[in-house]
């Protein structure tokens, strides 16, 4: 290792710090809040990583053909709500297992996507071209000599910024509308859902659905705005870190976001400490090694608090005796 | 207009190969409190889910209001004036009071819900019927009697005339099914119809203007409540003359085979936490644990079982200490235990009766040869044997457990748990959801385990039940001890006072 103490610590903890963990935990945020909306209403979705890896492709399909991000964007939201729909399918009108689906899903598009990358583009591996347009980077002039903010604020990409309109969105969709109610209900309760009159699979198709557009955004986002190119499996288990995320928040939009730039946040210290001497096996099992950690804390200290609120020597009224 | 609220005609319902409504006619006065009567199984419950919408006819007609309905859902049934109270709330303890009451009927400003509105309206339910409930709890943070007056606010919100309530006191104290029966003469004063499905005939022979019996999926007759009484309604259920006040008979107990000693348990709701209570079983005889559900009934027997943690105290089962110890342990040490729920408990639905019989003693001879391998014949045998000797219909042993009745299920339980019990039986809700005949003979069986000096903790809702079958009584609240005295001292009046006080009472007797 090389440098003092001080010297790594004033590195890696530079103002830039915070903008590169939202930068890294973006595409988490996005796949999280997919595995969120669908959650609530009672459905685990493993999917969220295939639907991912889909719109990451097709964002690059429809930037590539036609030159604008914003059909990329949007053929990206379709191919994800297409995936979402063949998981909804499979799982409320066959019946099928939703662990199962969602892992023949995912390895579908795994390998679909690296099939049309092979016929459509030529290429195996990775797709670079100046073809593909980036989402644009959000510009804010009178940030330019302002030191420490311009670091932190400027220059984020539009679906950085997207990410608070989301937790926005659907935290008054989920608490504030009757969709939303009628959502927690199903997820929490079907039968209470179902004798006040709401049909429980119309709600379940829609969540899952509409989880299919925030997943195919989240891969758009990781293919025009993240980076600019597609590569095989490019997802990197971020849909499932997006999965984890959602643990980490319980469902609630708010807190799923949080989850991800945690990860995001220990990713890019371990980036950081790189340089100086860490070796880069260590740091590339950082996010995995973070997600489990905190992870396991959240559960346990979820298990404790259960414990505790069930335990007969807690809540006592005051002067009892115990 | 109709002159009836309701009119059923002909109906008829089968699931699969099972005929659970056969061509059943029903009418409901408008303004009337109407009981519905019948064993479990009899079809009542089915009758008032298919006039809810729940599950769609096969044959028949339905109308309200005069109107015949067809393609009945919950959805287009609420819109015609029918409510149902499940038997099982249909609330979601995750959310609160009121967001429980709109579900499904939102007012609304654009998409967004309008809660102010929603408040509005619900006050004034609860006003004009004098029913206190507090609106912003969660669901999980409220008792059981008001959750069902969430059911019915729910229910009169949706603007229901005709109200159906499914078993309803099945979950209540006497004084708090004295409060919803006079809610429901006050809803019967405000023209509202009532359908009361019931088992308990002296609530039926109380609350109703006439009463319809059911048996085995037909209408057996309706009555008017003048002209008729217990004797000839329990005659109609079951089809015979029925007597389940089985002699209780007296003998000598002997040494304490299980005792309890301040034990302190964790438990599912603050109320049903058990704190600080002591007591014992004697060899050959049944004490009786009396309380509301969901007073810490569920906890004190999985922490005697071996099932939830004990915080603290010492459970002593035959001498041995048993606190904490592994169930397969407190087992062999001579405890049986027949759980309040056969089905996700008791036995394993996929398996046959004899798998679910030899379930606890695979390793023991004469099914296990060599420690290993399982002796099919054996089973079978003592499987067969059983079967008979508990009168288990039908009487095949190979059947899965799924197929059978919940009195016959039950029964399966029993002739397991009573087979093998050495020191202690515990019979937590024995005779919940069957029918009278299982009731009958499962009862008769407690008194036989009694005879023979075993030790029985019999844990039941029933009051009729524990005041029927024990020697000894300790009444549980709040997951304290209210009172224990002995059966001749009990009434209906005095347990259900104990009942009700929170556990804060000194012991009456011992």
């Amino acid at each position: 290792m090389s440098g003092s103490i001080s010297e790594i610590l004033s590195s890696v903890f530079a103002p830039s710090l915070w903008y590169a963990a939202l930068r890294y935990s973006t595409p988490i945020m996005y796949a999280g809040l997919c595995a969120a909306l669908t959650q609530q209403a009672g459905i685990l979705n493993i999917g969220t990583e295939g639907i991912m890896l889909m719109g990451a492709f097709l964002a690059v399909v429809g930037g590539y053909f036609t030159g604008s991000w914003i059909i990329g964007i949007l053929l990206a939201m379709a191919g994800g709500v297409l995936i979402a729909w063949f998981i909804a399918v499979g799982n409320l009108r066959y019946r099928a297992n939703m662990p199962a689906i969602c892992t023949a899903m995912n390895l579908l598009v795994l390998g679909l996507t690296r099939f049309l990358l092979e016929t459509m583009f030529g290429t195996a591996g990775s797709f670079i071209d100046p073809k593909i347009p980036p989402i644009p980077k959000v510009h804010l002039a009178f940030l330019d000599n302002i030191p420490v903010l311009n670091e932190i604020f400027n220059n984020w990409s539009l679906t950085e910024w997207m990410v608070i309109l989301f937790v926005v969105l659907l935290y008054i969709l989920l608490y504030k509308t009757t969709w939303g109610l009628h959502m927690r209900s199903v997820g929490r309760m079907e039968q209470a859902a179902q004798t006040a009159g709401i049909n429980v699979t119309a709600i379940k198709y829609q969540a899952i659905l509409a989880g299919g557009a925030l997943g195919g955004l989240a891969g758009a986002h990781l293919s025009l705005g993240y980076s600019t190119m597609f590569v095989e499996n490019m997802t990197n288990n971020r849909g499932f870190m997006g999965i984890a995320a959602m643990w980490f928040g319980n469902a609630n939009p708010l807190g799923t976001v949080a989850g991800a730039y945690i990860f995001g946040f220990f990713d890019s210290v371990g980036n950081r400490l790189q340089p100086f001497g860490f070796p880069s096996q260590f740091v590339l099992a950082m996010p995995y090694l973070i997600t489990i950690i905190v992870l396991a804390v959240v559960l346990w200290a979820q298990k404790r608090q259960i414990k505790r609120k069930k335990s007969s020597l807690t809540g006592l009224p005051a002067g009892e005796p115990t | 207009m109709s002159d009836f609220a309701v009119e059923m005609k002909g109906i008829e319902k089968s699931f699969g190969s099972v005929h659970a409504v056969i061509d059943a006619s029903f009418q409901l006065k408008r303004g009337e409190i109407h009981s519905l009567i019948g064993e479990n199984g009899a079809g009542k419950s089915t009758m008032m889910k298919l006039l809810y919408g729940m599950y769609g006819i096969d044959n028949g007609e339905i109308l309200v209001n005069g109107k015949p309905m067809t393609g009945l859902t919950p959805k287009v049934a609420i819109a015609n004036g029918i409510g149902m109270v499940h038997q099982e709330f249909m609330l979601v303890n995750e959310l609160t009071v009121l967001e429980n009451v709109i579900l499904g009927f939102e007012p609304k400003k654009g998409i967004i819900i309008d809660f102010h509105e929603a408040r509005k309206q619900i006050q004034h339910y609860i006003e004009e019927y004098n029913m206190d409930v507090q609106i912003n709890k969660r669901i999980d943070q409220i008792s059981v009697g008001e959750a069902q007056r969430v059911e019915i606010i729910k229910v009169l919100s949706r603007g229901a005339e005709t109200i159906i309530l499914d078993e309803p006191t099945g979950v209540l104290t006497p004084q708090e099914t004295r409060k919803l029966f006079d809610i429901l003469y006050t809803l019967k004063a405000a023209g509202k119809s009532i359908i009361f499905i019931s088992h308990k005939l002296n609530e039926v022979m109380e609350i109703s203007d006439r009463i319809t019996v059911m048996r085995q999926g037909r209408v057996i007759g309706t009555v008017n409540k003048e002209d008729t009484d217990p004797r000839e309604l329990s005659k109609m259920m079951v089809g015979r003359e029925v007597f389940l006040d089985i002699k209780r008979t007296k003998q000598e107990v002997g040494e304490p085979v299980l005792v309890v000693e301040d034990l302190w348990t964790s438990g599912e709701k603050e109320l049903s936490k058990i704190r600080g209570i002591s007591f014992d079983v004697k060899a050959g005889e049944i004490v009786g644990i009396a309380g509301v559900d969901g007073n810490g009934q569920s906890e004190l027997v999985e922490a005697i079982a071996g099932l939830r943690e004990v915080e603290r105290g010492r459970v002593t089962l035959a001498g041995v200490d048993i606190t904490n110890k592994s169930p397969k342990l407190i087992r062999e040490t001579g405890l049986a235990h027949i759980p309040e729920d056969r089905n996700r408990m008791g036995l394993n639905r996929q398996a046959s009766i004899t798998d679910n019989i030899i379930i606890t003693r695979l390793r023991k001879p004469p099914f296990a040869k060599g420690g290993l391998v399982l002796d099919e014949a054996a089973a079978q045998k003592t499987a067969e044997e059983l079967v008979k000797e508990y009168d288990v219909r039908p009487p095949r042993a190979e059947a899965l457990t799924s197929s059978l009745s919940g009195g016959n299920a039950q029964k399966v339980v029993v002739a397991r748990e009573v087979t093998e019990v050495k020191k202690l039986l515990i019979a937590s809700q024995p005779t919940r959801g069957i029918d009278i005949g299982a009731i009958e003979s499962i009862r008769t069986i407690l008194q036989r385990v009694k005879a023979q000096g075993i030790g029985v903790l019999l844990v039941s809702a029933e009051l009729e039940e524990i005041l029927s079958l024990s020697d000894r009584i300790v009444v549980l609240s709040e997951g304290r001890i209210a009172g224990t005295m002995p059966v001749e001292e009990a009434n209906e009046e005095n347990l259900g006072m104990l009942m009700l006080s929170g556990g804060r009472k000194e012991e009456t007797a011992s």
